[in-house]
C-alpha cells in the first residue's frame, strides 16, 4: 500500500477534528461498543455461574458422600457389635462346657488341684477395658468455608458490611 | 435494502425482547404468587429435620471381661408406599417369612392411613429373616424383565441395635433386661440405665446436600464391668439347680461374696428366665420380689442370726467363749415360754456349744443379759432394718421391731435373738455378717467393679458400713464358728480350708402361726477363716427331703465352696502358711 506524501503543515486541524469525532460517534461504532459490553456481561456472568454451578455440584456430591460415609460408620459399628455378640453366644459358660464334656473332660475337684509355688507369680487382676485411642472431641469443628454456598457467603458480607443494626 | 433489514432486524429483536420480558414477567409472577408462598413454606420444612442420634446402649462384662449383655443387629421392615408395585407380592412374602396374618398386612398395605407414605409391617425382626427377605427381593428383581421393578420394590429395610443377652438367662437376676423402648428393669439394667443408656443428641439437619452438617459426635453410654465372675455363677447355678432337685426344695438361692470387699462373685436364684425373651418374664414370675430374692425378698433368717446375737454379747462382754450356762431346754420371756429346736435340755454349755448346737434358749439367755437396748443397738449396728446399698434395682429393706414400735413386746427380745420375728433379705444377713469376716467392719455389697467410658476406665473402690464390733470380737467369734462347725463334723466342711459358719432352720410364719411342718433352711460361713476370701449365704425354701440346714443347706454351701476355691485359685490352708513362711 502507498502512503500518500502528505505535507502536515497543510493540514487543516480543526478538520481534522470534525472528521475524528464523526468516526466516534458513527451510529455503528456506538452499536458496536454496546454489543460487546454487553457480550462481556454475558460471557462474565456464564464464566461466574459454571465457576457456581461447578462448586456447587462438587459440594452436593461431597455432602452425599458425607452421608454415606455416616452411614456406612453406623452400619460398621451395628456389624461389629453384632459380631461380639455371636461371639460371647459361641464362648459362653454353657457352650464351653458342652465342648468340654463332648471332647471328655470333667470337672476338677478340689481335692484334685495341686499349687505349685512360682517365683514371681501374680494373681491375674480383674479386666482392664482402657483403650488408648483418645476421646473424640465433640464440638462442632467444620470452618464455614466448608457449609457455605458461594451465596451464603455473599449474603454474610453484606450483612456484615452493613454493621451491626 | 439496507433499511429493509434493518427493520428486519428491528422486529426480530423487538419479539425476543418481547418474549425475554414476557418470561421475566412470567417468572416475577409466579414468584410472588400466593401459591409460591406455600410452595416456599413446603420447602422450609423439607430444608431441615431434628434429628436424634442414640448412643449404642453401654456393653456389660463380668470381672474377666466376658461379655453378659451386649448388642445385636434386628430389623424394622418397612413399606414406602410410593414405590410399591405390587401388594400382594409383599403381603405374601412378609407374612409367610415373618409368621403373620396376609389378610391383616394386605389390607393395612391396601387401604393405609390417611396421608401415610411409610409402613411399619414388623419391627426387632431378627437378621436371618430379615436377609431372607432382602434375597429374595434381589432375586425378583433380577428375574423381571428390563425396566421393570421386581415385585418386592418399595420393601424397606431398616437396622437398629436391640440388646442382646448372650449367656441366656445366666445371671438375669443380676443383670435385669432392657425393653423394646430401651429402658432398663431390675438389676444392673435398671439401677445403671442412666449410665449404660448415655445422652442422645437432638441436632437441626439440613437435608440439602450443599450444606454439610458435622454429625455430633455422641459417646456411646458407659460400659460396666461387674464384680460377678461369669464361671463361678454357671457353677452355683448348676449346684443350685442340683440341690433343689436333690432335697426337695420349691426355691433357693445362693449369693458369693468376698467378704473384705464387698464384692459379690455369683448371685444365684432359682427361678431365672432367658432375658432374651423378656415376654416370658410373667410366666415365670409371680411378682416383682421374685426376679432377685437375694436382695428383695424378706424373711425369717432363723439361726444364722446368733452368730449376730453372739457377736453382740461378746463384744458387749456379757459373755466370753468359756462362760458357760445351764441348759434347762425352756426360757420365759415377756409372758412366752422359748424352747430348743429339739425341746429337750442340754446341760451345761459353754458359748460354742451354744452356736454349735443353735439353742434358742441359750440366745434368749444371753439376749436377755444383755437388755434390749444394747441388742438392738448391736443390731441397728449391723444394719437389719436398713438397706445395704447394693447396687441393684429393688432392695428391700427388711424389718426389726424396737423398743417403742406399737408392735413390739417384750417376747421379740428372745425370739429375734434366735432369727424369729425379724425381717432380713440374704444380702442384709451378709453384709452383716461380713463384719465377723472383715475385722469388725461392713462392707457395702456390690456389684459394680468399674466403668468404662470414652475409652477410660473407672474402678469402684471397696466401701464400707459401720463397725458393730471390734477386731476381737470378730476374730473370736469367727474361730468360735469354725470350732463348732469342726466339732460337729459339719457337712459344710471344705477340706484343707478352715470354714466359719452357722446353719439356719426357720420355721414359716403362716398367719401368724409358726408352721410345724415346712421350714426354709439356710447357712452362712465365710473361708478361710484367718483370711477370708469367700462368705457364701445358702437358703433353701421348704426343703422335703430334711427340714434342717444342716443337712440341707449345709452340704449346698460345701459344694459351692469347694467351687469357689478352685475358680478363685484359693489354695488349702497348708500351702497359703507354707508361702507365708517363705
Amino acid at each position: 500500500m502507498n502512503i500518500p506524501n502528505v505535507d502536515l503543515r497543510n493540514i487543516n486541524i480543526p478538520n481534522v477534528n470534525r472528521l475524528i469525532h464523526a468516526y466516534r460517534v458513527a451510529p455503528w461504532r456506538v452499536q458496536r461498543q454496546w454489543l460487546g459490553n454487553v457480550l462481556l456481561l454475558v460471557v462474565a456472568s456464564a464464566m461466574v455461574a459454571a465457576l457456581y454451578l461447578s462448586v456447587t455440584s462438587r459440594t452436593a456430591i461431597a455432602g452425599r458422600d458425607i452421608q454415606d460415609l455416616t452411614e456406612a460408620i453406623i452400619a460398621s459399628q451395628q456389624a461389629s457389635s453384632d459380631l461380639q455378640t455371636q461371639l460371647a453366644g459361641l464362648t459362653s459358660a454353657a457352650s464351653f462346657e458342652e465342648r468340654a464334656l463332648d471332647l471328655g473332660y470333667r470337672p476338677v475337684e478340689s481335692e484334685e488341684v495341686e499349687y505349685l509355688v512360682v517365683a514371681g507369680y501374680v494373681t491375674p487382676a480383674p479386666i482392664d477395658l482402657s483403650t488408648t485411642s483418645l476421646p473424640q472431641l465433640s464440638a462442632l469443628t467444620i470452618p464455614p468455608e466448608y457449609n457455605q454456598s458461594l451465596l451464603d457467603w455473599l449474603d454474610e458480607r453484606v450483612t456484615s458490611s452493613r454493621g451491626p443494626q | 435494502m439496507r433499511g429493509q433489514y434493518v427493520r428486519r432486524s428491528q422486529a426480530l429483536a423487538g419479539i425476543l425482547l418481547f418474549c425475554a420480558l414476557a418470561i421475566v414477567m412470567q417468572m416475577t409472577r409466579i414468584q410472588n404468587s400466593p401459591e409460591a408462598e406455600i410452595f416456599r413454606q413446603e420447602a422450609l420444612n423439607y430444608a431441615s429435620e431434628w434429628k436424634t442420634f442414640y448412643p449404642n446402649r453401654g456393653e456389660i462384662y463380668d470381672r474377666n471381661g466376658r461379655l453378659l449383655a451386649g448388642q445385636k443387629t434386628v430389623y424394622e421392615i418397612g413399606v414406602d408406599l410410593n414405590t410399591m408395585t405390587d401388594a400382594h407380592a409383599i403381603a405374601f412374602a412378609v407374612s409367610e417369612t415373618l409368621d403373620q396374618d396376609y389378610g391383616d398386612t394386605i389390607t393395612l398395605l391396601e387401604f393405609p392411613p390417611e396421608g401415610v407414605s411409610y409402613i411399619v409391617l414388623a419391627d426387632f425382626v431378627d437378621a436371618k429373616e430379615a436377609q431372607y427377605l432382602q434375597e429374595l427381593k434381589k432375586a425378583l428383581n433380577a428375574q423381571s424383565p428390563e425396566g421393570v421393578p421386581g415385585g418386592l420394590t418399595g420393601l424397606q429395610f431398616k437396622s437398629h441395635p436391640q440388646r442382646s443377652y448372650p449367656e441366656n438367662s445366666l445371671a438375669a437376676n443380676i443383670l435385669g433386661f432392657v425393653n423394646r423402648e430401651g429402658r432398663g428393669y431390675f438389676g444392673v439394667e435398671e439401677k445403671y440405665n442412666d449410665l449404660l443408656a448415655g445422652n442422645p443428641v437432638q441436632v437441626l439437619v439440613s437435608t440439602d446436600p450443599n450444606k454439610a452438617n458435622e454429625i455430633p459426635h455422641v459417646p456411646d453410654g458407659t460400659t460396666l464391668i461387674l464384680t460377678i465372675n461369669r464361671d463361678l455363677q454357671a457353677a452355683t447355678e448348676e449346684i443350685l439347680d442340683n440341690a433343689l432337685e436333690e432335697y426337695g426344695a420349691n426355691e433357693g438361692i445362693v449369693a458369693v461374696m468376698d467378704p473384705q470387699s464387698g464384692e459379690l462373685l455369683a448371685m444365684v436364684t432359682s427361678r431365672r428366665m432367658d432375658l432374651n425373651q423378656v415376654w416370658e418374664y410373667g410366666n415365670v414370675y409371680d411378682n416383682a420380689t421374685d426376679f432377685d430374692p437375694i436382695i428383695s425378698k424378706t424373711c425369717e433368717p432363723g439361726s444364722v442370726i446368733k452368730i449376730l446375737t453372739m457377736a453382740a454379747a461378746l463384744d458387749s462382754k456379757t459373755v466370753a467363749p468359756g462362760t458357760t450356762y445351764l441348759d434347762t431346754g425352756a426360757i420365759m420371756i415377756g409372758g412366752v415360754t422359748i424352747q430348743n429346736w429339739d425341746r429337750n435340755p442340754w446341760g451345761i454349755q459353754d458359748m460354742v456349744g451354744c452356736l454349735q448346737h443353735s439353742l434358742n434358749v441359750c440366745m434368749v439367755h444371753i439376749a436377755s443379759q444383755m437388755g434390749a437396748g444394747t441388742f438392738y443397738s448391736y443390731m441397728d449396728a449391723f444394719g437389719l432394718g436398713h438397706l445395704t446399698g447394693v447396687d441393684m434395682a429393688g432392695e428391700a429393706s427388711g424389718r426389726l421391731k424396737i423398743p417403742g414400735d406399737a408392735d413390739w413386746y417384750p417376747v421379740d427380745l428372745g425370739t429375734n435373738a434366735f432369727g424369729q420375728g425379724v425381717a432380713v433379705t440374704p444380702i442384709q444377713m451378709m453384709a452383716a455378717a461380713s463384719a465377723i469376716a472383715n475385722d469388725g467392719r461392713t462392707v457395702i455389697p456390690h456389684v459394680l467393679y468399674g466403668m468404662v467410658r470414652e475409652g477410660r476406665q473407672y474402678n469402684v473402690p471397696a466401701q464400707y458400713g459401720n463397725t458393730p464390733i471390734t477386731v476381737e470380737t470378730a476374730n473370736t467369734l469367727a474361730d468360735m464358728l469354725a470350732i463348732s462347725l469342726e466339732n460337729e463334723s459339719s457337712m459344710a466342711l471344705v477340706p484343707g480350708y478352715r470354714i466359719s459358719g452357722k446353719t439356719g432352720t426357720a420355721q414359716i410364719p403362716v398367719n401368724g402361726l409358726y408352721d410345724s411342718t415346712e421350714t426354709n433352711a439356710s447357712f452362712i460361713g465365710w473361708g478361710p477363716t484367718d483370711d477370708p476370701k469367700f462368705m457364701i449365704y445358702v437358703w433353701l425354701e421348704k426343703p422335703t427331703s430334711s427340714p434342717w440346714g444342716s443337712e440341707t443347706a449345709a452340704p449346698v454351701f460345701s459344694e459351692v465352696a469347694r467351687k469357689t476355691v478352685i475358680l478363685l485359685d484359693i489354695p488349702p490352708d497348708s500351702v497359703r502358711q507354707q508361702l507365708v513362711a517363705k
